[in-house]
């Protein structure tokens, strides 16, 4: 018989955080932050500049340690793992950048491969798992290209191929669209939308523009200061904005002022 | 034929390539986990580790602050425990090899440290370690760099290797120093400088275009 974690969380919760707070020197950066991200949704984080949302997702692959509170993953609080059980934490969720962070040196084929490079897959089986994620992002004819001559769009999808090579529980996104113009970032948010269906991945997305929220997420959370100021549906969020900061980030966006 | 003493100039030619192969080999071979450990044990670093990384500072820093032809003579005792003799092309190539060693750990330290940090970060986030940020990140992206960085030490060992003669290793800088000046052969004095013209610039053609080759970024 199969012995299974022992978990008080829903069974539909794939990622549970409960008062989380990461202080750096006096400067909590995340204060008290209780969170849920269930099963095959795409959740939210939207705050401006400053806000707290990269120390967030840095906590939850354990990039970062946070003073207080409990990350549970799948049931299993990782907080107090040490690095090399957060290693394998982190081999179970994929994440892409804002830069794209991909090896400038490497083939976008050598590029996707990583992950499983260091997760120890034999390199036939690296080699058809590669052509299948290259396929899924429509780069077939790109798998030799190295990242410099691809454009800001295919990067990313070479990033998005890359977090899901090893075929995660869960999809970090990390202002995966704000290096990125308009029409591309359309491209980039259906990709990610219809992986989402496809594949049934968990997808927490961070960003600052309103448009990328509602144009992807089931659910949002606002944070400001390092708080969550509000969070709930995103189509009740934005038909009905409790917090301030909520509304004024929607005044922004309707003026198309997001960047600023 | 200009009347020079061409086995004598092919000899010394020989000890000179010898030696700066040799010794640049070694130093490649040690320099660059030297620079990888000072990377990695600087603050923000893998290993991060204040003590390790200023103690191992301070050491290349002392090797670097000593003029070769000190070095030359200082090392006689370490280099007969390693080669049985300090005289010779062989003797030579130990001192050569401890003066670059630090060299180039202190070039591959610049050029790994120029890797993008996010990079790093994406491997962590992957599951990979320090082995893996080492062999998939700061080596590949600090490849072309490291060439160059090489290269310049090539020449360097070259440029040093003419001090060699000084415990018997021959090379060109002995042999323009006999012949050329001690001989007044002005003739072979030009012929040396000339090979060691056409030496650097080969050394320095070739590492140009390796880096360049392997440059993609």
């Amino acid at each position: 018989m199969l012995i299974e974690p022992i978990s008080r969380t829903h069974p539909d919760t794939m990622l549970r955080l409960s008062n989380v707070t990461k202080r750096f020197g006096a400067l909590a950066a995340i204060e008290d932050i209780s969170l849920e991200v269930r099963r095959g949704e795409i959740l939210g984080i939207i705050g401006r500049s400053g806000a707290g949302k990269s120390t967030l997702i840095r906590c939850l692959n354990g990039l970062e340690k946070p003073d207080q509170g409990c990350i549970e993953i799948g049931g299993r609080d990782i907080v107090p793992l040490n690095e090399r059980a957060l290693r394998a934490v982190r081999g179970r969720i994929g994440m892409i950048f804002q830069h794209f962070n991909l090896i400038s040196q490497k083939t976008v084929e050598s590029n996707i491969a990583l992950p499983l490079k260091i997760a120890g897959w034999e390199s036939a089986r690296r080699k058809a798992r590669v052509a299948e994620l290259l396929e899924l992002v429509g780069l077939e004819a790109k798998a030799e290209a190295y990242p410099a001559q691809l454009s800001g769009g295919q990067k990313q999808r070479v990033g998005i191929a890359r977090a899901l090579a090893a075929s995660p529980d869960l999809l970090l996104s990390d202002e995966a669209t704000s290096a990125l113009d308009p029409e591309t970032t359309t491209s980039i948010l259906t990709l990610l939308k219809d992986i989402n269906r496809k594949l049934g991945l968990t997808i927490l997305m961070i960003t600052h523009e309103m448009s990328v929220i509602r144009a992807v997420t089931d659910r949002v959370v606002v944070l400001d200061h390092g708080r969550i100021v509000e969070q709930g549906e995103t189509e009740r969020v934005f038909a009905a904005p409790q917090a301030d900061l909520t509304q004024r980030l929607l005044a922004a966006a309707q003026l198309g002022l997001e960047s600023l | 034929m200009i009347d020079l003493p061409w086995i004598a100039l092919f000899d010394a030619l020989e000890q000179t390539v010898v030696m700066t192969a040799a010794a640049g080999a070694i130093s490649f071979i040690l320099g660059l986990p030297l620079g990888i450990v000072l990377v990695g044990t600087a603050p923000g670093g893998i290993w991060e580790h204040r003590a390790v990384n200023k103690i191992l500072g301070a050491v290349v820093n002392g090797f670097r602050s000593l003029p070769f032809i000190i070095l030359l003579v200082a090392l006689i005792p370490v280099t007969r425990l390693i080669v049985g003799t300090s005289i010779g092309t062989a003797a030579a190539i130990v001192p050569l090899s401890i003066s670059a060693i630090p060299y180039f750990g202190r070039v591959s330290e610049n050029a790994l440290r120029e890797v993008d940090p996010g990079l790093i970060d994406a491997v962590k986030a992957m599951g990979g370690g320090s082995w893996a940020i080492i062999r998939d990140v700061l080596v590949p992206e600090a490849l072309p760099s490291l060439v160059a960085g090489f290269t310049v030490t090539l020449v360097l060992l070259i440029g040093a290797s003419a001090m060699a003669g000084a415990v018997g290793a021959g090379g060109l800088g002995d042999l323009a120093i006999r012949y050329g000046y001690q001989r007044f052969e002005t003739s072979v004095m030009v012929a040396v400088i000339i090979v060691l013209i056409a030496l650097v610039s080969l050394v320095q053609a070739i590492g140009d275009r390796v880096a360049g080759r392997l440059d993609h970024r």
